[in-house]
């Protein structure tokens, strides 16, 4: 599945300074469609090559990290259960970085 | 693939207050579903409502606003030249920055701050470490080395922020603190045991004794929602941390405001509401403020702090005025600061948070 | 006896109290010992040290003088606010861990030195306390087996019935029967009450509103004149952020004092001073103290969040619980914050003048002032109108209105239609206090005329 991901806010810093990251992204084995649950599993893996707990807290984003998908708010999608669909826009900004 | 869950994007959830366009975000304030615009409406209305309520610019005066480049104050400086046009506030608004003098940080973030003085037409002064004290933060890291670097940032900031807005003859600062920033600080004061802070931290207008009054008229404003705002705007914001202080973010208390937030977001104005009715009696004041005899800057002791700091600098004794070293005040109060890269339990060392 | 025991005569303990606010003197003891003592208890510098206080290096103790270090914070704070003076009847709360085991057994050795005391003396003019022993069986609210429980309670038996002589009454309670005046199933009852409450944090805050209510009723039934609690620093500690975080600000200064008396049978807290981690550390290293582990689950929601946020603070810096508590120390008290004064005249004169140091005059219409129903928090006046004009509720304005913003929240609920039905399920005690809880800005005024006089007779001090 064809995704791009954008990291802002001080994210990018984890994954050498790169905002934009255009990703294929495979569905887990027998699964039919692939969730935020999956898709940050998959980030954690393949892009965040530092400092992952900057990110991560357990298996959602850390508090403090906001998610859009296609621009929408994933408190109003469901969170981790969020379903993504080709060409999706997810991104990742941080609240906790300057001020 | 489902075949019907193309819904889920289009037409999921519709905005509860026009109840037409997509709603894009959650509120944490009030946990409703709102759109973009409405959005946007809202979160300036609920701004310019502090604003008149709290009293905080009288027609005619000129404020400085306090601009780092990042995104508080970046949304700040555009939300407040917005309001003051809309609704005829009758303010000269200007954008105020402290170079500390940190190459590959501080001047990224102040080329932002110049394209926001083009982008929102808001004329900029900047004032430097340099020209105020003769030492920039590089000089100050390369002498002392990372231990109390923050120490010393922030002393010489808050005085610079001041020294900045008598310059621009400003009647009073704005700065960016957000709610979240006001409950972190209520909590770092009582773990600290310090009362005097405690019963100041929550005030919107401080320093009205002073030289020059500071306001935050984003107290009640939540970091989530100013992100948000900035990032549906484009604003242009820069977001880097200090190379100084790298780790400085990861605090225990910031980490456990967002937690709270998490399954209780009002928690954070409940945090702000607990520091605003504390029974603190007015008997336990300030201790007397004078002036330093060096540079007639406010200061309880003989000289402030920034001047015990500097004169420590120029004499080549950095300890001055650290910690135990007390040198020429000796005022007991400790300021016990660890080295900058271990955890600690306030998110930014470098002073900002102590308002 | 007790509070006038020699160290406690008149005006000299009360400066000695200012200054135990300094640092302690065990770790002024430990820097001026030096190095030849480094292997020996900082205290009595004879035996070997086994354990260290929150101080660390500088609090090395032996078995004893641990002990006696702690039981020193805890005579000092009974002997310095009045809670138990020889008249009285005191009921300890016992839950069974730790901190309230340490409770137990120091009220328990207090009652003993004063029984020796009055054997010894021919004027027995100061009666011995008494002093009984509440456990709330909350088993209803949980999941444990029948057996868990029974076994939880036989080990309670025995321990009180070991701390004999004096002998000590002991009353094994279920939660449930708060209700027990209103003649119904208690079990189902609280079910249903606690079902109805959504948020997590709510139902947990409402239980231990009830149980403190719970024991308000025993003690009442039974003839105590005090509750003695075992609420350690660390609890303290964990109340002082958890009540911030959910904006009880103005009253969290009444829950954090030594002496609570807004209650019918004041509350008193002999354990403020003492951190969880010496108590624990008293309770492995003293045989005798046994505890019995059982129920309290681990808490969820807000207050989960804020036990292990103080716990990682309390690692980084193992002074941080106290210095949380030395802020709030800092906030102002509230007029029921002293032990009311003793009008007995059966009760010596010399005890009367003592008490009359530390305690407020009686004033009847101090009792009138406004709390708030469901957990008791003197409300801040402000918080009225906001709060009768955000709610449209016309059947029950009573519960809503008069109910802080806290329990507003988290407990009732939010539609106003069920208001009616939770109402029902609430115990009578809550209710009468709903219903007389509104008395308007007339005692308001007075409390606040009342704290004015109050801080300037402190400042006389």
């Amino acid at each position: 599945m064809h995704l791009t991901l954008e990291f802002g806010g001080g994210l990018e810093l984890l994954c050498e300074s790169v905002k934009i990251h255009n990703v294929n992204v495979d569905l887990p084995k027998g699964a039919d469609k692939l969730s935020m649950r999956d898709l940050l599993a998959w980030v954690r893996t393949n892009l965040i090559k530092e400092r992952p707990e900057m990110f991560m807290k357990g298996e959602s984003v850390r508090p403090g990290v906001l998610v859009l998908v296609n621009d929408c708010d994933w408190e109003l999608s469901g969170q981790l259960d969020t379903t993504l669909e080709e060409k999706d826009l997810v991104v990742f900004i941080s609240t906790l970085h300057g001020g | 693939m489902e075949a019907d869950s193309k819904p889920k994007k289009s037409g999921a959830r519709l905005c509860c207050v026009c109840n037409q366009n997509r709603a894009a975000l959650k509120r944490p304030k009030t946990l409703e579903q709102i759109c973009r615009e409405c959005f946007y409406a809202v979160f300036e209305e609920e701004i310019h409502q502090v604003i008149l309520e709290n009293q905080l610019f009288k027609p005619g005066e000129r404020i400085a606003i306090g601009a780092s480049g990042g995104k508080d104050s970046t949304v700040l400086a555009y939300v407040l030249s917005e309001l003051n046009r809309r609704h005829n506030y009758g303010l000269d608004l200007f954008l105020l920055s402290v170079d500390e003098g940190i190459t590959g940080y501080r001047d990224d973030s102040l080329e932002t701050v110049k394209r926001n003085e083009l982008q929102y037409g808001l004329p900029l002064k900047i004032v430097s470490y340099k020209d105020l004290y003769g030492w920039t933060m590089d000089e100050i890291v390369k002498m002392i080395g990372l231990k109390n670097n923050c120490t010393f940032c922030g002393v010489f900031r808050r005085q610079a922020l001041d020294r900045g807005a008598a310059l621009l003859k400003v009647d009073k600062v704005a700065t960016g603190h957000n709610a979240d920033d006001i409950a972190e600080t209520v909590l770092l004061n009582i773990l600290r045991g310090d009362i005097a802070r405690l019963s100041r931290c929550t005030s919107i207008i401080t320093g009205e004794d002073g030289p020059i009054p500071r306001c935050k008229p984003f107290k009640y404003t939540y970091e989530k929602e100013i992100v948000m705002y900035a990032y549906f705007k484009k604003l242009d914001y820069f977001s880097t941390e200090c190379i100084y202080s790298p780790n400085a973010y990861r605090g225990f208390a910031r980490e456990f405001i967002k937690d709270l937030e998490r399954i209780r977001p009002r928690a954070i104005l409940d945090i702000i509401k607990s520091g605003e009715d504390f029974r603190i009696s007015t008997t336990t004041k300030m201790p007397e403020q004078g002036t330093c005899e060096r540079c007639g800057y406010i200061s309880s002791q003989k000289w402030c702090k920034a001047c015990v700091l500097l004169e420590g600098l120029n004499r080549g004794l950095p300890k001055l005025g650290i910690g135990r070293n007390q040198g020429l005040n000796s005022d007991g109060k400790k300021d016990r600061k660890r080295d900058s890269r271990t955890p600690s339990i306030e998110s930014k060392q470098c002073g900002s948070l102590e308002f | 006896m007790a509070c006038n025991s020699s160290t406690c005569n008149s005006s000299g303990c009360y400066k000695g109290y200012v200054e135990e606010e300094q640092p302690k003197p065990n770790t002024k003891a430990a820097v001026n010992g030096g190095n030849s003592c480094q292997n020996l208890c900082v205290k009595c510098k004879v035996n070997e040290p086994v354990c260290c206080g929150i101080g660390g290096e500088n609090s090395r103790f032996c078995k004893d003088c641990f002990k006696n270090n702690l039981y020193g914070k805890f005579k000092q704070a009974v002997t310095y606010n009045a809670m138990i003076t020889p008249p009285d009847k005191v009921l300890v709360a016992f839950s069974g861990g730790p901190s309230s085991r340490v409770v137990l057994q120091f009220v328990h050795e207090m009652q003993y030195k004063a029984q020796k005391n009055y054997d010894a003396n021919k004027d027995k003019s100061l009666p011995v306390f008494g002093v009984g022993v509440a456990f709330i069986d909350e088993s209803s609210t949980h999941s444990f087996t029948s057996q868990h429980i029974e076994k939880a309670i036989e080990d309670i038996r025995l321990i009180v019935s070991n701390l004999a002589p004096p002998s000590k009454e002991l009353f094994v309670v279920p939660i449930e029967s708060i209700f027990s005046s209103d003649g119904i199933d208690g079990k189902e009852r609280l079910k249903e009450l606690l079902d109805a409450v959504s948020d997590v944090t709510g139902k947990e805050d409402l239980l231990s509103h009830l149980r403190i209510l719970l024991l308000q009723k025993i003690a009442s039934e039974n003839g105590y004149t005090r509750i003695v609690l075992g609420s350690c620093t660390s609890r303290i500690a964990c109340h002082v952020i958890s009540a911030t975080v959910k904006g009880q600000g103005y009253s969290l200064s009444a829950d954090i004092q030594y002496v609570d008396s807004r209650w019918e049978i004041p509350v008193v807290l002999p354990l403020r001073d003492c951190p969880a981690q010496e108590l624990n550390t008293l309770c492995s290293l003293d045989g005798s103290l046994k505890i019995v582990e059982l129920l309290n689950g681990p808490c969820s929601g807000i207050n989960g969040l804020v036990s292990s946020f103080v716990k990682v603070l309390q690692e980084e810096n193992p002074s941080r619980e106290c210095t949380i508590v030395r802020t709030a120390g800092k906030l102002t008290p509230f007029h029921f914050n002293r032990v009311p004064e003793i009008h007995d005249s059966n009760v010596p004169s010399a005890t009367r003048r003592h008490q009359k140091r530390y305690t407020l005059k009686p004033n009847g219409s101090l009792s009138s002032d406004s709390f708030c129903p469901i957990c008791n928090s003197p409300l801040k006046k402000s918080n009225f109108p906001s709060s009768l004009r955000s709610h449209g509720s016309q059947q029950n304005p009573d519960l809503f209105a008069s109910a802080c913003s806290s329990c507003q929240f988290q407990i009732l609920p939010k539609d106003p239609s069920l208001m009616e039905e939770f109402l029902s399920l609430l115990p009578q005690q809550m209710i009468t206090k709903a219903k007389h809880g509104d008395q308007g800005n007339f005692s308001l005024l007075r409390e606040q005329i009342q704290e004015f006089l109050f801080s300037d007779g402190e400042n006389e001090i």
